[in-house]
């Protein structure tokens, strides 16, 4: 197991030295790629292995959004394994065309599909008839390599390179969201409609996977909503890219490469001073002035922040998670008083350590840092260096129960609780409510009611 | 000419042999058991779950190590609600998390120390169940000597399940693999501590939601013995001794009747199909258990209990649902369970559909089903949704993919793989069932669907 530093040495990046993987809170490439695509308008995602690797991660998307969503695979069996996946591939591609006319396919390969030795991007574009205007996004996601966060980047970098064509300057800006929710997109929209500065999503499940139900109308396999594919193209004509998630970005950097967009991959916009950057950035590359509603808004977060203060000051507070998120929120705690003792993330990520130590140097927090690793070896260090809080999804529950702390829920999946990903954390107001959540938490749990009144 | 082509499918109409109008006249059967069309949009799952997570997973003190990638460990990390009295099994996910260097250079040693780790860490596990993942087929790991060498190290039984994603068509081959490997590795390794002569096995109930706790005390206020249940709570040790029960109930029929069968053919134990959902099948079930038994006057005496405890609430729903036609679509077995029980309810099963059904599944299917009933060999999404507007169902009983599909349409859902608030088998769990029914049929929430904004 590995080592627990005690909290006058100094803290070092804790990762598994175990063979064995206990309690993993990551997926594989294909969940991710798949959510990737379902924010692009009128694409079907096309998973290109056995039938399990569709089914599995739609179950996952339903369970979390409560939506509907539909993904196409080429089922590939025992012949395969033997004769290569072309056939089933082809014909699949085929068979999603003709009967949904899709604008595009976006492809994610799998264990299989990789170790059999596909060639997805020949195999796609022998598939496509001389004058069609379906595209089809050939990315490469084997499930072995990297995780949810890995499939995401990839298969967004794939629809970047695939679509983007330099043009005249739109005098817009990127937006990579990553594995955010629905919730937090149309927060950030919000804020750039008050900044007045448009925008174009990498890529946008806003209303694919939040969507209304409305008289006489019901949720079409192609849904609305979704970032158009002429957006995505106009992407390489933007004033820069802003990456909500740097485990997303490797997109921003390749527009900036190609086609000498501007990027700025810094922490998701989390708690003031991750914000604030935010905010820097899009005025940084728009040239926009921040309007009066902004500093209200920022206003209204420190205020939350004095209001709850002493609740919060000392708390300590285990968070796990994907990395931007959880570092993100560390930073954040650390802000309101809070005590971060444990911030793990089990897809590895160049940004995380270096963020978390960041904090702790400026707080004088002593937040164990675990990479890489899982649930079991978080739940180790959270016995060792103690939670009144848990933060993560909804995996984090037994963690939170065998503890006797709260859990307040936040990144994917979360299943056990309704409409999370119908609220942002991110902004100025999703901080507030992300601070509302942590403070309501502590005081709905054996917290003294008489200390409530005044 | 009784199939039919949907609109949806007509770029493919390789989909028509698989979608049947019944008519008794000239009755056919859909076409089952066999690839899936790539690209349609299917339901189906894989081998892989098939045999993890419906007949494997439910063990309750077996460590369940998934080798392959995290994706498969992780999408089966207590999904399916196959409860249990301890956590071990829902509680903790097992997986080599097996990555690009082991694609290349092999996982085996990843594998051997990975079972050595969870046997040290969690030395309550009565056994380990390795589950083979596409990957690991490819690259040609060699489990069963992996499986045999670390049992010999930390002395508890190690079982290999080849359950690769790709084999097969659906999940139904990995309940044939899981049933066998079962049967070879473990049935008939160890003796019960005693017998008698009402020793019975449940074979093919998987305690969805409770279902094995609602069941098994019918049987034993009987005055059997319950020797196994196969799978649901299961202990490891519950497996071993199941070649001694004197009778065999089979309640799912297409994961489970393999191993019943295999312990007929091997060790004379006999076996017999129940259906333990509804009023009457229930009954039927404990009759025909009291007669192998010569036990028909406990079987009668509970069956009173049960009828006089549970039966007027059921009247009471079938008050309130009566006329209401429905969709069931489920795995194989509980399309047509529930559609005796639903007519209980006064309820008209107009569609069924089935992920992996074999031929028996819709002769059962047809054996009850009225003319003009239509059934789906492995739908689709496209299908369901056309034939959800096209025939309007008060209500659907299918599983949480379709829900919120179904949902949009403003048609009630019933999940009918993990159930709403269940459990659903037994008398008891009928009257569960009815009433979710009646929650999902008669909720104020879908006069909304339809209504809009109006400005005076």
């Amino acid at each position: 197991m590995a080592l627990i530093n005690q909290s006058s040495e100094p803290v070092k990046t804790v990762r598994k030295t175990r063979s064995v993987t206990i309690n993993p809170p990551k997926m594989c490439q294909p969940m991710g790629a798949i959510l990737a695509y379902m924010g692009v308008h009128g694409c079907v995602p096309l998973v290109h292995g056995s039938q399990g690797c569709s089914t599995y991660p739609r179950y996952n998307i339903a369970r979390h959004f409560r939506e509907s969503a539909e993904v196409a695979v080429s089922s590939l069996a025992e012949d395969a394994a033997v004769y290569g996946g072309a056939k089933n591939l082809t014909e699949a591609i085929k068979n999603v065309k003709s009967r949904l006319n899709p604008a595009a396919i976006g492809i994610c390969t799998t264990c299989m599909s990789e170790t059999i030795g596909d060639d997805v991007k020949l195999i796609s574009k022998k598939a496509l008839t001389p004058g069609d205007t379906m595209r089809i996004f050939p990315a490469s996601t084997p499930s072995y390599v990297g995780t949810h966060l890995t499939g995401y980047d990839n298969a967004l970098r794939t629809l970047v390179e695939t679509l983007a064509v330099k043009g005249e300057p739109n005098n817009k800006i990127n937006i990579i969201t990553g594995i955010i929710n629905p919730g937090d997109i149309r927060e950030i929209k919000n804020m750039l409609r008050l900044m007045n500065v448009q925008s174009i999503f990498l890529s946008d499940i806003s209303e694919t996977l939040d969507s209304p139900i409305l008289p006489g109308g019901h949720k079409p396999v192609l849904p609305d909503g979704g970032t158009n594919l002429s957006d995505i193209a106009d992407s390489a004509n933007s004033l820069g890219t802003i990456a909500i998630c740097r485990t997303a970005g490797s997109a921003a950097t390749y527009l900036k490469n190609k086609f000498s967009v501007p990027s700025l991959l810094d922490p998701a916009p989390i708690g003031v001073i991750n914000t604030d950057r935010f905010v820097q950035n899009v005025c940084k590359l728009s040239g926009a002035m921040i309007p009066d509603e902004i500093i209200k808004e920022r206003g209204r977060l420190i205020d939350s922040m004095v209001d709850v203060h002493h609740y919060l000051y000392g708390k300590k507070v285990a968070i796990f998670g994907d990395p931007d998120l959880v570092s993100a929120i560390v930073r954040f705690c650390a802000e309101a008083g809070m005590n971060p003792t444990v911030a793990m993330t089990a897809t590895k990520h160049k940004d995380f350590a270096p963020d978390i130590k960041a904090v702790n140097s400026e707080y004088r927090t002593d937040t164990q840092i675990l990479e890489g690793t899982d649930l079991y070896e978080f739940h180790e260090v959270v016995k060792t260096h103690g939670a009144e809080l848990i933060l993560g999804n909804s995996k984090g529950k037994d963690v939170a129960d065998d503890e006797g702390v709260p859990l307040v829920r936040f990144g994917f999946p979360v299943y056990d609780r309704v409409g999370v990903y119908r609220y942002s954390i991110m902004g100025y107001n999703g901080s507030i409510y992300l601070l509302d959540l942590m403070t309501n938490a502590i005081l709905g749990h054996k917290y003294d009611p008489n200390k409530l009144h005044q | 000419m009784t199939t039919i082509l949907p609109e949806c499918d007509i770029p493919i109409p390789q989909r028509q042999p698989h979608i049947v109008c019944h008519d008794p006249e000239n009755m056919v059967l859909p076409m089952c058991n066999v690839q899936t069309v790539p690209g349609d949009m299917t339901e189906r799952g894989c081998t892989f779950a098939g045999c993890r997570g419906v007949v494997g997973g439910p063990v309750k003190d077996a460590i369940q190590l998934v080798h392959g990638p995290i994706g498969c460990a992780y999408y089966t990390w207590g999904t399916r609600r196959n409860l249990s009295d301890t956590k071990l099994h829902r509680k903790y996910c097992f997986s080599t998390d097996l990555t690009e260097e082991s694609v290349i250079y092999g996982g085996a040693k990843k594998l051997l120390n990975s079972i050595i780790e969870s046997h040290e860490l969690f030395p309550e596990g009565k056994a380990v169940f390795v589950y083979s993942t596409c990957v690991v087929g490819l690259i040609g790991d060699d489990t069963e000597a992996i499986c045999k060498q670390a049992s010999e190290k930390i002395g508890i039984p190690v079982i290999p399940f080849h359950c690769e994603g790709f084999r097969g068509v659906s999940q139904s081959l990995g309940h044939h693999i899981a049933n066998r490997t079962l049967f070879e590795k473990v049935v008939g390794t160890a003796e019960p501590q005693e017998s008698t002569p009402y020793d019975m096995c449940i074979v093919g109930e998987f305690n969805i939601d409770g279902d094995a706790w609602i069941v098994k005390p019918l049987f034993e206020r009987m005055g059997v013995r319950v020797l196994s249940v196969f799978t649901g709570n299961a202990s490891y040790d519950d497996i071993p001794p199941m070649h001694r029960a004197k009778l065999n109930i089979v309640q799912c029929q297409r994961s489970s009747t393999y191993i019943a069968k295999m312990i007929q053919d091997k060790y004379g134990v006999p076996y017999i199909n129940v259906s333990l959902f509804g009023m009457k099948q229930t009954a039927d079930a404990l009759r025909d258990v009291g007669k192998f038994f010569q036990l028909e006057e406990n079987a009668e005496k509970v069956i009173a209990e049960e009828l006089a405890k549970y039966q007027p609430m059921i009247d009471q729903y079938r008050k309130r649902l009566d006329g209401k036609k429905c969709f069931i679509y489920q795995g194989a077995p509980r399309a047509w369970h529930w559609m005796g029980p639903m007519r209980e309810l006064g309820i008209e099963t107009i569609l069924t559909a089935t992920t992996f059904g074999h031929k028996d599944d819709y002769e059962k299917i047809m054996e009850k089903a009225k003319p003009g009933h239509i059934c789906i060999d492995n739908p689709n999404a496209l299908e369901i949704e056309e034939y959800l507007i096209k025939l309007k169902p008060d209500f659907f009983i299918g599983g949480l993919k379709e829900k919120y599909l179904t949902y949009k349409l403003g048609i009630p859902f019933i999940n009918g793989h993990s159930y709403e608030e269940g459990p659903y088998a037994g008398f008891e769990g009928f009257v569960n069932f009815a009433k979710d029914i009646d929650v999902a049929v008669n909720s104020p929430v879908w006069k909304f669907i339809n209504k809009p904004l109006e400005v005076n």
